[in-house]
């Protein structure tokens, strides 16, 4: 018997250490998926940039009328203008020069300072707002499913209220009455949509709850609390995680939407303000509006596959 | 006397009407004893068990009648402050399937020292020295190691050993384990009986082993309790209720073990299956299924009759 089970110890022996065993088992499975992990280098990339990046950029608010519409490093800008005096219309090339590696846009500015800088804030309000409302929803999803009877009825319904809002007009609704400001976007994108989430970890919650080690936990004398923070919220980890991460583009898709309505923070030059600032010039200055839509595509799709990488490596089910 | 069940009712309220899934049982726990619960599935073994310590979901489970007298206290109607004392420290349970008895994301250690830290004044150190030693006594090899190790890296038996140390771990005065060799092979439930006799003999541990398997009730069992349609039907000491059953339930279970010697014949079962606990039979919850029915089994529930000392059944062919 007990040479038995000594080689079970040692067959599983090689993963040992506390709390590496799984954190080393769910990134060997998210490794195999090749999607994922460009989307998680693109976001370490990203977040980098955001951080450290502005240290070496100029101002991305100087205007700088002398070096304006120079196109991206490559590229050749044929600019026209018409001389009242000599009544011609005169073409300049301009070429991308090194120095502004992205170009500038029609006020000088350096356009890779500004998606810099619009990185920066455009993964705050993603990254917040996402945890307003994954916060939120956890809360309130465990809660429900744990008191359950009608205080679970009471929050459910409250939930049902909260969905039946259509989230985007109660949005422009309220950035209109309140003015647009950053922080009244975060807050209201995180105060209504938790929605979902509270949905989702309710009913994983509520199958938790009768599983047996939470019948266990409780038959050894453990108080709600310790059930509710031992037992229930690490075993929905996994699922806050998946949440989480497909829910920050929505939010920084939302903020662009905004912004590109005229509703953004016009003292702040998210991605969206930059797309707003160059639609109109398209057909000219064509990578004020191309670049900050680019950033906006990658960063989306970087998160939706990462997303979806943590989906397939939390499922057992799926063979990755 | 450790624990005396007097007509206990466990009713659950559902949509689909009253599940009467504990319908008046009585029976007593002593000092020192292994007592076994007995019955087929549905029978209502399992929700006694919980019932003893409150641990089913209410709404839409409650109590609804009896009482379980443990120290002076009336489990069936005390605080359920007092019921968490209680938990653990003077009466643990173990679970059925050790696979989903401990939680996946929490280590061994984190698991046995958890309802140390609740009962026991000791300091870190002194509740680690515990709960090694307790995994220890489990023959569990490499203790200090399988502490940091998370369920799935343990086998079946190594898992079901280290959910009865962490019951085991305040010292419990009574240990109630619901089917504990049910979900696992053969070797392994030797093992598990074998940690069970010790307990009795080493500790003089009291035990409500709940199981549906009369060949276990017969290695390990001093009294048994048959139960059917949430009732105790038959109670003896196991030696008698193997040799001379009385309740026609009974000896119908015991037909239906296989005998070695006769091979090549059919199994022999009792016809039917558990009664539906929403509407149970009129009379004796039995009798639509009974070989012996007779008229007055479907008009009169039978009343406890004493064969011998310590031996009562519920049957009208013995009033």
């Amino acid at each position: 018997m007990a040479e038995k089970s000594l080689k079970t110890v040692s067959e599983s022996g090689s993963s040992s250490g506390r709390g590496t065993g799984l954190v080393n088992y769910y990134w060997q499975r998210i490794r195999r998926n090749k999607l994922a992990v460009a989307g998680l280098a693109f976001i370490v990339f990203l977040v980098a940039l955001a951080i450290i990046g502005p240290l070496f950029t100029s101002d991305p608010t100087a205007a700088n009328f002398d070096e304006k519409d120079i196109p991206p490093i490559g590229f050749t800008y044929l600019q026209s203008a018409y001389n009242i005096q000599t009544d011609q219309i005169t073409t300049k090339e301009i070429h991308g020069t090194p120095k502004h590696i992205l170009g500038t846009d029609s006020k000088g500015t350096d356009m890779l300072a500004m998606l810099i800088s619009g990185a920066r804030i455009s993964l705050l309000v993603g990254l917040i707002a996402t945890g307003i409302a994954i916060i939120l929803g956890t809360i309130i999803g465990v809660l429900s499913a744990y008191l359950g009877g009608w205080a679970d009825n009471i929050l459910m319904r409250f939930t049902d209220i909260m969905m039946t809002f259509p989230f985007f007009l109660l949005l422009v609704l309220i950035v209109f009455v309140f003015g647009p400001s950053l922080a009244i976007i975060v807050l209201v994108i995180g105060l209504t949509g938790w929605t979902g989430t509270a949905r989702m970890i309710r009913s994983e919650a509520l199958s938790l709850r009768t599983r047996e080690f939470v019948v266990a936990s409780k038959a050894l004398g453990a108080r709600d609390s310790r059930v509710v923070f031992r037992h229930l919220i690490p075993n929905v980890i996994s699922l806050i995680t998946i949440m989480a991460t497909l829910a920050i583009p929505g939010v920084i898709l939302a903020e662009a939407g905004l912004s590109f309505i005229g509703l953004g923070d016009p003292n702040r030059a998210s991605w969206g303000i930059i797309l707003q600032s160059g639609w109109r010039t398209m057909r000219t200055l064509w990578w004020v509006a191309v670049e900050p839509g680019i950033m906006l595509f990658l960063t989306v799709l970087a998160f939706n596959f990462l997303g979806d990488g943590l989906r397939d490596a939390f499922d057992p089910k799926s063979n990755v | 006397m450790l624990i005396s069940v007097k007509d206990l009712k466990t009713y659950f309220f559902t949509h689909r009407g009253t599940v009467k899934a504990v319908n008046g049982v009585d029976f007593e726990l002593r000092q020192g004893e292994c007592l076994c619960l007995v019955g087929e599935s549905g029978c209502g073994k399992t929700v006694t068990a919980l019932s003893i310590l409150r641990l089913f979901d209410s709404p839409p489970g409650k109590i609804v009648g009896g009482e379980i007298n443990y120290n002076d206290l009336d489990l069936a109607k005390c605080s359920s402050k007092q019921l968490r004392q209680i938990r653990g420290k003077d009466i643990a349970i173990v679970f059925q399937e050790a696979q989903s008895a401990l939680n996946p994301v929490l280590t061994i250690g984190d698991q046995i020292t958890e309802q140390i830290k609740v009962h026991m004044p000791l300091d870190r150190n002194q509740i680690r020295d515990r709960a090694v030693s307790l995994l220890t006594d489990m023959g569990i090899p490499s203790a200090e190691t399988v502490m940091s190790y998370y369920p799935h890296q343990l086998s079946g038996g190594m898992k079901q050993r280290a959910l009865i140390a962490m019951s085991l771990s305040c010292d419990p005065q009574i240990l109630i384990a619901d089917e504990p060799t049910t979900a696992v092979d053969v070797t392994i439930k030797a093992q598990i009986l074998d940690i069970f006799r010790e307990l009795k003999t080493k500790r003089r541990m009291s035990t409500i082993f709940i199981t549906h398997d009369l060949a276990v009730v017969s290695e390990i069992g001093d009294r048994a309790v048959v139960m059917y349609g949430g009732k105790d039907v038959e109670t003896a000491p196991v030696p008698e209720l193997i040799v001379s059953p009385k309740h026609p339930y009974t000896v119908g279970l015991i037909n239906c073990l296989p005998d070695m010697s006769k091979s090549g014949d059919r199994l022999t079962s009792i016809p039917g299956t558990t009664p539906n606990p929403v509407d149970l039979p009129s009379g004796c919850t039995f009798h639509p299924r009974c070989p012996r029915a007779m008229k007055i089994c479907s008009q009169e529930e039978p009343s406890k009759t004493t064969i011998s000392a310590g031996h009562y059944v519920s049957c009208h062919l013995y009033t």
